[in-house]
């Protein structure tokens, strides 16, 4: 039984085949940036490259592609090529190629023979059955390259043939219009192409089998990710690129340059100028800005933790340390839960209905920092938990057989132990609620465009009073705004309430820029706090 | 799981004969000095609960009667103080849940009586909301259907699941199963990260960028299709399921793992039939979280939708978009008053309980995969 | 090191002892003794010079031995000697552990396991693994035993092949009861082939990786500790199953135990902390009439 049959370690030399799979893959690659290139605009289908019309080229370098896949599958099959095929390409790529090969038969007969309803949908059936066929039923080399093979070439050919030309529209005849022209069907139909040749070129050059589905799969998963860092990318670099402008415009350097602020009683010139952050909008100024909106968000936040914050981490406290588990905690967990995947708009109807009348009976600051205080402090509570979960049993046993009291043993062992892991969820959780507009939509928005005389000044507006509660905060009261709902009334606003704004569209960007710093920073702060305590932690 | 509840055995008379004698050893152990600190403590919370509650100008009094009690308390009977102060924010998280639950439903409740039909000389408070597709909140008949807006939402979400689910799922496989480590700790902050952009940053670009990108390359009339709201809001759900699902396949016992690459398998192999199969329950929770955050975003939809409530013609025509139930309260709340704001109230309880159930579902399916797992060890 | 070597030094005096014992710089002495050693089958396994580093930590240090076909060789040594992390080396498993660094040679049937272009998945196929603890899959006994084949494409099962009627339901039942007495467990889950194989006991579970290890059809069986979780009657099946194996597969098991190294192996390897192999030789002998202080040290139990 044992060494029977000894098949060698290392495959044989095939140098060769993996050369031609790579080059498939790679002119694949070439075809899926050109067709990205012609959806975003950057390329036009109708220019020629080096020459040659753009759909002609497109076409051409498809039918060739197709070819190819379908000579790596012939190769395989009559031992051209050395592989490792399974006996068939399995059920996935059976149901994946029919789905294909459905569309293509329904379309081809309604769009290009012009037949009914039964008619496409009968010939849709054959094909899609014959791919399924054709899939499943001869070997794997052959079932994983011919659909995909004959599919490329049939693409190619419509191209070149100029059944879908530059100019081909498919109007899909709805009440509420909407059509496939060319420009985006080429490019989306090319793009899909090359991933599916590519696809099973990889599984080729894996040489089919387990190691070939590995192969295809691997290629297929790297690409995903690769495409969610560089969607991830081009959203903040484009928002970078389109704010830098507005965000430091007549930005001046020089000692006392800056607006006068008068901090504890003593008066200082800052020794730069940055209109965008300390103007508001006025109709004198050179430069419009969002003080009010920053600070507004800067008091949201603060009110907002300062509300959640002990609530969260003592609820944490009590179902952790001092609840037996049973129902209760997990009526508490349940309730967290929920509360944490509400969505922020039904935060902001309870606000508007709960806050809203109690507190002055209108929209304003002190409603936004408790409804944004009742979005962070389920995060808070789940934070807090875990953390303190992680602290082990041993800690809290070695600090009671000292004898010391439970509480003592919560303060002096389990907090600090679990404090990383709450900062860090407090910080994420700030991050969160920074950004949120819809809350604070519904309870303390402002007016569009506030000029800097509305900046909010907390400190300066408690003052005390005779009757019940005798401390008043008329600032605390009024409506203000926020950076998130600024540039949410920016959108929306129509042209009359933000005429003060030179450039709108600067204006905006600019907006949406600050506000991605600031959340952002408050991510990064709390994602290297995590970093350092973790580092920490693992050299002790 | 195992510590399920001391009453699932006792019944609950005996449970609650018990937790009174309990309770009767806490009085007679405890300090009388003490219990009468946390119980005025206790009852001035109250007081001023009901007071904020009764919209009362005096609620700041038991308010203060309350800080002063648990700070007395704080500096001579800490531990006792400790304790309650914890249970109070414990029970204060609840009722908040049950307040949310509470007043969005009473606001809620004209509009849902204002819409009864009779059926068989049965009156059906609501029914009309859903039977009827005619929102008219000016022009009489005054009709406040929900349908178009619940097609809406259906819409966005299925599409941002169809975008959200599978990359996600794929992305997480990545990170937890094939990403070497330094690409690991590079690519799970940008993840985090992806998360944290606010969805009023999404809109906006999707307001500027997308709409017109999309109503320039389908001829569409005017701005704004489900079909990239769905998009964007999938794209926005997206980190949520890769980090619930990653956390899902991380927690498959590596023993398992390496039991199937021994036998010689492929790692594509390993993950397609052990990984995902074991982690099934986690990874399927992370969906429905994705899917419940997809249903409760609220300013991409917004800003990039028409906000004009009525189905689209064909139903599946996802190349027009009119309104989701969360776009629906964010763009009328300001002029809305009487039955059409109680309407958007009806919006609000329909898309809290829906996603309170995702989120409750997910929970238990989470729970679930703990409990087989833990019996693999 | 220098105490090592020393010892070393003794052992290669008396040319005619059939041990090799290996400390880096004496390896080519070493070397010529083993030409000498006259296994009884030719050698599955010759690993020379075998370095293993888990970042700074030097697991193993310049490990040479050969290991003869058909036989059972144990590996022993106090907890942290290398032992596993040897037996990890022999399919390639500590290719998981990213921090890990291998330096020297493992050869197969002469053919070199660390080179570039490696199939790991046929070194895994033809070199089987039995885990320390239990781990079967959270899947019924029946896809437990078919998992391997099923994988490797020996055996087609599911929806598709039923369609196509390629289906190798036979040829995977007569598989399952193959393997199941292989390792004799057929018996006791004959009528619930279908059941989870996690509500097996944890005997069960290790005879029934056992078996899933066979059912691929392997070489060697490479077995980590695999009683160490188990009460003395299971274990003591499993023993006796090592002893049938041994027959027809090259057995390299790792253990802590003594007598179950002594009462089941044919060769005995022994490492001591730091990651050396001490001495490799007849069980017999190795128990019997010890070379090296150290490890007459061991087995007497004065350390370990």
């Amino acid at each position: 039984m044992a060494g029977a049959v000894e098949s060698s370690l290392v495959s044989e030399d095939t140098s060769g085949t993996e050369a031609v799979a790579a080059g498939v893959v790679g002119i694949a690659a070439i075809l899926f940036g050109i067709s990205l290139g012609s959806m975003f605009e950057l390329l036009s289908i109708t220019d020629p490259i080096a020459g040659i019309p753009m759909v002609a080229l497109l076409g051409t370098l498809l039918t060739l592609l197709g070819l190819g896949v379908i000579g790596f599958g012939l190769g395989s099959r009559f031992g051209y090529v050395a592989t490792d095929p399974r006996p068939s390409a399995g059920l996935v790529a059976s149901v994946a190629f029919s789905g294909i090969w459905f569309a293509v038969g329904g379309l081809v007969a309604s769009q290009s023979f012009g037949l009914g309803t039964v008619g496409w949908v009968a010939v849709a059936f054959v094909t899609g059955g014959l791919a399924f066929a054709g899939t499943a039923l001869p070997r794997e080399d052959i079932g994983s390259t011919l659909p995909v093979g004959v599919f490329a070439v049939f693409v190619g050919v419509v191209f070149l043939t100029g059944v879908i030309g530059p100019s081909w529209v498919w109007d899909l005849g709805w009440e509420q219009q909407a059509s496939f022209n060319a420009e985006f069907s080429i490019p989306v139909i090319t793009a899909f192409c090359s991933l599916l040749v590519s696809w099973a070129s990889a599984k080729a050059y894996g040489g089919f089998g387990a190691r070939g589905r590995h192969v295809g799969a691997y290629l297929l998963v790297y690409l995903n990710a690769l495409s969610i860092i560089a969607v991830l990318f081009l959203l903040v670099a484009f928002t970078v690129f389109k704010g830098l402008p507005g965000l430091f415009n007549g930005l001046t350097f020089g000692l006392g340059s800056g607006p006068e602020t008068t901090l504890f009683g003593f008066t200082f010139a800052w020794p730069f100028a940055w209109p965008f952050v300390m103007n508001g909008v006025a109709l004198l100024n050179d430069v419009n800005g969002v003080l009010p909106a920053i600070v507004g968000t800067i008091w949201l936040v603060i009110g907002a933790v300062v509300f959640a914050v002990p609530l969260g981490v003592g609820a944490a406290v009590f179902i952790t340390e001092y609840a037996d588990r049973g129902r209760f905690t997990q009526v508490v967990e349940v309730a967290t839960n929920g509360l944490w995947s509400t969505p922020s708009i039904v935060f902001g109807l309870f606000g508007l209905a709960f806050l809203v009348p109690r507190l002055g009976n209108g929209k304003s600051l002190l409603a936004g920092m408790l409804t944004l205080g009742f979005m962070l402090l389920p995060l808070v509570v789940i934070t807090s938990r875990e953390a303190m979960l992680a602290v082990p049993d041993e800690y809290r046993d070695a600090s009671a057989a000292l004898g010391v009291t439970k509480w003592q043993t919560i303060r002096s062992v389990v907090l600090p132990a679990s404090l990383p892991g709450i900062v860090t969820g407090i910080i994420l959780g700030v991050g969160r609620i920074a950004g949120e507009t819809a809350p604070i939509l519904l309870t303390m928005s402002g007016s569009v465009a506030p000029p800097g005389s509305q900046t909010v000044d907390v400190i300066g507006g408690f003052s005390f009073t005779s009757s019940p509660p005798f401390v008043s905060n008329p600032e605390l009261l009024q409506a203000t705004s926020a950076l998130p709902y600024q540039l949410y009334s920016l959108i929306t606003a129509g042209v009359g309430q933000s005429s003060n704004i030179a450039n709108i569209e600067q204006f905006r960007w600019a907006t949406a820029l600050i506000l991605l710093v600031v959340v952002l920073s408050f991510y990064a702060v709390g994602i290297a706090t995590r970093y350092y305590f973790r580092r920490k932690l693992q050299h002790e | 799981m195992t510590t399920l509840s001391d009453n699932d055995g006792g019944g609950l008379r005996a449970a609650a004969r018990r937790e009174i004698q309990r309770g009767r050893d806490f009085v007679d152990e405890t300090e009388p000095e003490a219990l009468v600190t946390v119980t005025v403590a206790a009852v001035a919370l109250l007081a001023a609960f009901v007071g904020f509650l009764t919209v009362s100008s005096l609620t700041a009094i038991p308010f203060v009667v309350f800080l002063v009690a648990s700070g007395y308390g704080w500096f001579r009977h800490q531990e006792l103080t400790a304790r309650v102060l914890t249970l109070t924010t414990t029970i204060s998280t609840i009722l908040i849940l049950g307040l949310i639950l509470v007043f969005i439903f009473v606001e809620a409740w004209p509009t849902v009586e204002y819409a009864t039909v009779t059926v068989f000389g049965i009156p059906l408070p609501g029914l009309r909301l859903f039977v009827e597709a005619r929102w008219s909140p000016v022009t009489p008949p005054l009709r406040y259907s929900m349908v178009p807006m619940i097609h809406g939402t259906v819409l966005v979400t299925i599409i941002a699941t169809a975008v959200a689910a599978p990359l996600g799922v794929a992305a997480a496989l990545f990170l937890s199963e094939i990403a070497p480590r330094t690409v690991r700790e590079l690519v799970k902050p940008g993840v985090e990260i992806l998360a944290g952009i606010p969805s009023i940053v999404y809109g906006f670009i999707g307001f500027t960028i997308l709409s017109p990108w999309a109503s320039d390359q389908f001829d569409i009339v005017g701005q704004g299709t489900y079909l990239f709201v769905g998009v964007v809001v999938g794209l926005m759900a997206l980190p949520t399921v890769v980090s619930v699902a990653e956390d899902a396949l991380n927690s498959v016992p590596e023993s398992m793992k390496s039991g199937s690459l021994a036998l010689g398998t492929t790692d594509w192999q390993t993950m397609t039939s052990i990984t995902l199969p074991a982690a099934f329950s986690g990874v399927s929770a992370a969906v429905l979280l994705g899917v419940g955050r997809a249903i409760g975003e609220t300013m991409a939809a917004t800003v990039m939708l028409r906000g004009s409530p009525g189905l689209t013609e064909p139903l599946y025509n996802v190349f027009y978009g009119n309104d989701t139930l969360t776009s629906l309260i964010a763009a009328n709340y300001g002029d809305a008053d009487g039955l059409q704001m109680s309407a958007l109230f009806v919006a609000g309880v329909i898309l809290f309980i829906t996603v309170l159930f995702l989120s409750i579902g997910s929970q238990y399916i989470e729970a679930r995969m703990q409990q087989k797992l833990g019996g693999a060890e | 090191m220098s105490k090592t070597s020393q010892t070393t030094e003794d052992e290669t005096k008396r040319t005619d002892q059939p041990l090799e014992v290996t400390a880096g710089e004496t390896r080519e002495q070493t070397q010529d003794e083993w030409t000498d050693y006259d296994f009884e089958s030719q050698a599955k396994f010759s690993v020379e010079d075998l370095d293993v580093y888990y970042g700074d930590d030097h697991a193993l240090k310049g490990v040479s031995m050969e290991i003869p076909e058909n036989s059972v060789t144990a590996l022993i040594g106090p907890s942290g000697c290398g032992k596993s992390t040897f037996l990890r080396c022999l399919n390639r498993m500590n290719d998981r552990i990213s921090a890990a660094r291998i330096d020297g040679s493992v050869e197969l049937d002469g053919e070199e396991i660390y080179q570039d272009g490696v199939n790991l998945v046929e070194l895994r196929k033809r070199v089987g693994m039995v885990f320390q603890s239990p781990n079967p899959f959270p899947k019924s006994i029946r896809d437990n035993i078919s998992y391997g084949p099923r994988k490797h494409g020996d055996l087609e099962t599911g929806f598709l092949s039923n369609l196509l009627g390629r289906s190798d339901e036979d040829e995977v039942d007569e598989l399952v009861e193959r393997s199941l007495s292989q390792a004799a467990l057929w018996d006791e889950v004959e009528d619930r082939l279908d059941d989870n194989a996690l509500g097996l006991s944890g005997g069960q579970q290790q005879r029934l990786c056992i078996a899933r290890a066979l059912a691929t059809d392997p070489e060697v069986l490479l077995m980590d500790e695999p009683a160490s979780a188990l009460d003395p009657i299971a274990t003591s099946k499993i023993e006796d199953l090592v002893h049938e194996l041994s027959e027809d597969y090259t057995v390299v098991i790792v253990t802590h135990n003594m007598q179950q190294a002594a009462r089941i192996s044919d060769q005995t390897a022994v490492f001591l902390t730091g990651g050396e192999l001490v001495e490799y030789g007849d069980t017999d002998q190795i128990f019997e009439d010890p070379e090296s202080q150290r490890v007459e040290d061991y087995i007497s139990g004065k350390f370990g």
